[in-house]
C-alpha cells in the first residue's frame, strides 16, 4: 500500500499538467460528442484525471475513493445507455456489439460528413467558457489551491452547467450535472477534507446518476428515446 | 435505551423499503404511510425533551446533543415543529394520493426523503445539513417521473437548478467561519451575503431561476410535486432560518432586506401574471407556489418577529391548498389524458366534482382568498406592509387576483356541459372518482381549509411561537 502511494504521489508530480489537459480533453469530448460509447470511456477517463488532480489537496486513499465512485456511476451509465440500445435496436439482428466496426464506422462518417454543426456550437461554446474560465482563474483566485487547479474547476464546472443548457436528454443532463460536481469537488476538498464530506458528495453523485438513468430508462420504456447515434 | 433522534432517521427508511415490497396491496401501503408519518409528527413534539419515554418496553430518551456518524444531532424547540410540520404534510400528501394510485413511488421515495430531510434540520455544522437536502431532492427525481410517461423536462430542471446552489451554501459556512477570525475582512461577509441569497433564491424558485417551478408541476407527477413545493420548500426554509440563526451577521448587511423583498415581489408579479394566462392547469398549480413562496419572502423582508411570524404561518398553511390542487389536477388528468391542457378538459366537472372541487378551493387557499386556509397569512401581511409599503401590498394583491383569474377561466371550462358518449363519461367517472374514500378524504381537506380560514387562531399561535425561538430578529 505504501508503495503503491508512493508511486501515484510521484506519478502526480509528473503527470499535473497531462492531467490538467486531459481533463480539458475528455471535457470537450463530452460537450462536442453524441455518442454514448465514447461519452462514457471520456466520462471515466475524465475520473481518473481528476482524481490525480485531487492528489495534489488530499490524501491518495481519499482521492482514490471519489475515482471508484466516479467509476461506478460510469458503470450505472454503461447499463442504462446499453439496455436503451438494445432494447431500441431489439428488431435489428444484425447489430454487434464488436468495436472495431464501431469505431471504423465513426471515423467513416467524420470523414464523410465532417463535424455537425451541433458540435460546430458545442465547440465554440467551449471556448467562450474557457476563455471566462481562465479569466475567473486569474481575477478570482479560488482558496487553498493553485490557480492551475482554479482553473481547472471552473472549467469543469463551466462546463457541466453548458451541458446542462445544451442538453435536454436525461443522461446527458446527468453527465453535465457529474461535471459540476467534480469541478466543485476539487475545489472543496481542499477546503473541507473530511471523510464524511466526501462520502456525502459521492452519495450525492450516486443518486444523480441513478436518478437520471431512472429517466432515461422510461422514456426507453414508452419508445420516446431520439436515436442515440 | 433508544436515542429518539436516531428514530427520525431510521425508521422512515426501514418503512420506505416496507412500504416499496407491500405495493400489491394498496391499502396496506396507504394505511402505513400515513399512520407512520402522522405518528412520527405527533411524537416529535409531544414527547418531552430530554426525559426517558417507555414505550412497548423499550426506553426511548428524545432531544440532547446525540452522535450519529461521528457527527452532532442535535434536537431544538424550532426542530421539533418543523420536522412535525414535514411530517404530517407528508401524511396529507400520502392520504390523497393514496385514492389516485398506491403504486406510486411517492411513498417509498417519500420516507427516504423525510428521513434525509429531518437529518438535514438536525444535523451539525451545516453543511451537512445542505448536503443531506441536496441528497434528498436528486432522490426525488425518482418520484417526480410519472411512470409510462416521456422523462420530464421539469424535473431535470429542477434537480439540476438545487444542484447548482449547493456549492454556494457549502462556501458559506467556511466564509462566515474565516469571517469570525478576521472581523475586518468585511469582503468575506459581502461574499457569504452574496453566496446566501444566490443560493436560497435557486432553492426556493425565485425569478429569474423559476423556470422549473411550473414545468415540474405540469409533467412531473401531481403528488410528488406537491411533495417536493411542501416538504422540501419547508425543508429548505427551516434551513435558511438555521444559517441566520447560527450566521446572524448575515442578516445586519445593509441589501440583504432589499434582496429578499425583491425577489419576493417579482415572483407574487410573475406569478400573477403568468397564471392569469395559463392553459395547462399543472402549470397553473406550479404559479400558485410560486405566489405562495413569493409572498413568505415578503413577509420576512419586513425583518421583525411578526413578519418572520407571517412568514411561518404562509409555510405551514401551503400544504392545503397544495395537496388539493395536486389532488384535483390527478384526478383531471385521469380523464382528460396526460397532457393536461384544459381544452381537453371541456365539462369534465359533472364526471370529476371532488377533482373539480379540490383543484379550485386549493386555488382559492393558495391565493389568499377569504374563508380560505391561506387568507389569515394574506391578510396579516396586508396589514403589515400597507402603511410603509402601499404598493408591495397592491402587488401581493395583484398576484392573488391573477392566480384566481386563472383558477376561475379553468373552472369555467370544466363546467362547459358538453354532450359527449355516456361509456366515455362513465369510464372517465371511474377513472377519475374512486368512491366515497376520496370524496371523503377532499371533503376533510376542503373543511380544515375553511376551517383555518375562519379560526386562523388555530394555528396562528404556533407560527408566533415557531417565529420566537429564532433569535436574530430580536432587538
Amino acid at each position: 500500500m505504501q508503495f503503491i502511494s508512493e508511486l501515484l504521489t510521484r506519478l502526480v508530480n509528473i503527470t499535473a499538467v497531462p492531467a490538467m489537459a486531459g481533463v480539458l480533453g475528455t471535457a470537450l469530448l463530452l460537450l462536442v460528442s453524441r455518442d454514448w460509447r465514447l461519452n462514457i470511456l471520456a466520462l471515466a477517463a475524465q475520473y481518473f484525471f481528476v482524481m490525480l488532480l485531487m492528489t495534489r489537496t488530499v490524501r491518495v486513499e481519499m482521492a482514490a475513493v471519489k475515482g471508484l465512485i466516479g467509476w461506478v456511476t460510469c458503470l450505472v451509465f454503461y447499463v442504462t445507455e446499453q439496455q436503451a440500445h438494445v432494447a431500441m435496436r431489439s428488431g435489428d439482428a444484425s447489430e454487434t456489439l464488436s468495436l472495431e466496426p464501431w469505431f471504423r464506422a465513426r471515423l467513416e462518417g467524420w470523414r464523410t460528413e465532417g463535424i455537425s454543426a451541433q458540435a460546430a456550437f458545442s465547440f465554440m461554446a467551449a471556448a467562450v467558457v474557457g476563455v471566462a474560465a481562465l479569466a475567473l482563474a486569474t481575477s478570482v483566485p479560488l482558496p487553498e489551491v493553485s490557480t492551475g487547479l482554479a482553473l481547472v474547476c471552473y472549467l469543469l464546472s463551466g462546463f457541466g452547467v453548458l451541458l446542462l443548457g445544451l442538453s435536454d436528454e436525461p443522461l446527458r443532463v446527468g453527465v453535465g450535472l457529474l461535471m459540476f460536481l467534480s469541478g466543485f469537488d476539487l475545489c472543496y476538498t481542499a477546503l473541507e477534507p473530511s471523510l464524511i464530506v466526501t462520502g456525502l458528495l459521492g452519495a450525492i453523485m450516486f443518486v444523480v446518476a441513478l436518478g437520471t438513468a431512472y429517466l432515461k430508462s422510461s422514456e426507453t420504456v414508452t419508445g420516446d428515446g431520439a436515436a442515440l447515434q | 435505551m433508544i436515542a429518539g433522534l436516531i428514530l427520525f432517521l431510521i425508521l422512515p427508511v426501514a418503512v420506505g423499503a416496507l412500504v416499496y415490497g407491500f405495493q400489491r396491496w394498496g391499502r396496506v401501503v396507504v394505511v402505513l404511510s400515513v399512520g407512520v408519518t402522522t405518528a412520527l409528527g405527533v411524537a416529535i413534539v409531544m414527547l418531552p425533551l430530554g426525559r426517558t419515554v417507555t414505550l412497548w418496553g423499550r426506553q426511548i430518551v428524545m432531544g440532547g446533543s446525540v452522535s450519529f456518524l461521528g457527527r452532532d444531532l442535535i434536537l431544538e424547540d424550532a426542530d421539533r415543529i418543523a420536522i412535525a410540520f414535514l411530517y404530517l404534510t407528508a401524511a396529507a400528501v400520502f392520504a390523497l394520493a393514496g385514492q389516485a394510485s398506491s403504486r406510486r413511488l411517492i411513498f417509498p421515495v417519500g420516507f427516504g426523503m423525510l428521513s434525509l430531510l429531518s437529518g438535514s434540520l438536525l444535523i451539525r455544522p451545516l453543511i451537512y445539513g445542505v448536503l443531506l437536502l441536496e441528497m434528498a431532492i436528486s432522490l426525488s427525481m425518482l418520484a417526480l417521473q410519472v411512470e409510462g410517461a416521456p422523462h420530464s423536462q421539469g424535473v431535470l430542471q429542477y434537480v439540476s437548478f438545487s444542484l447548482l446552489a449547493m456549492p454556494g451554501l457549502l462556501l458559506v459556512q467556511w466564509l462566515m467561519d474565516r469571517y469570525a477570525v478576521t472581523p475586518d475582512n468585511v469582503a468575506l461577509r459581502e461574499t457569504a451575503v452574496a453566496l446566501l441569497a444566490f443560493s436560497f433564491a435557486i432553492l426556493l424558485g425565485s425569478v429569474p431561476f423559476h423556470m422549473w417551478l411550473p414545468s415540474m408541476a405540469d409533467d412531473g407527477d401531481p403528488f410528488a410535486s406537491a411533495f417536493v413545493l411542501t416538504v422540501n420548500h419547508g425543508a429548505i426554509w427551516f434551513l435558511l432560518l438555521a444559517f441566520l440563526e447560527a450566521y446572524p451577521d448575515l442578516t445586519t448587511h445593509a441589501r440583504f432586506g432589499s434582496l429578499v423583498s425583491g425577489a419576493g415581489i417579482a415572483m407574487v408579479g410573475v406569478g400573477g401574471v403568468m397564471g392569469a394566462a395559463q392553459q395547462r392547469l399543472g402549470r397553473l398549480m406550479g404559479y400558485g407556489a410560486l405566489i405562495d413562496a413569493g409572498v413568505g419572502l415578503v413577509a420576512f423582508s419586513v425583518f421583525s418577529q411578526q413578519g418572520l411570524a407571517i412568514s411561518l404561518l404562509c409555510l405551514l398553511v401551503r400544504p392545503i391548498g397544495l395537496v388539493l390542487m395536486a389532488s384535483g389536477l390527478a384526478g383531471l388528468r385521469a380523464l382528460g389524458g396526460r397532457d393536461g391542457g384544459i381544452e381537453r378538459l371541456c365539462g369534465v366537472a359533472r364526471q370529476a366534482p371532488w377533482s373539480t372541487l379540490a383543484f379550485v378551493a386549493g386555488g382559492v387557499s393558495l391565493s389568499g382568498l377569504p374563508v380560505s386556509a391561506g387568507f389569515a397569512g394574506r391578510w396579516a401581511l396586508y396589514r403589515a406592509l400597507s402603511p410603509a409599503q402601499l404598493t408591495s401590498a397592491l402587488i401581493m394583491m395583484g398576484g392573488s387576483v391573477g392566480l384566481m383569474t386563472g383558477v376561475w377561466r379553468s373552472l369555467s371550462v370544466l363546467l362547459v356541459r358538453e354532450d359527449r358518449p355516456s361509456e366515455e363519461i362513465e369510464g372517465a367517472a371511474a377513472a377519475g372518482e374512486r368512491g366515497r374514500i376520496k370524496a371523503i378524504v377532499v371533503a376533510l381537506f376542503v373543511a380544515a381549509s375553511a376551517i383555518l380560514g375562519l379560526a386562523p387562531q388555530l394555528l396562528a399561535p404556533i407560527a408566533t411561537r415557531l417565529a420566537g425561538l429564532y433569535t436574530f430578529f430580536a432587538p
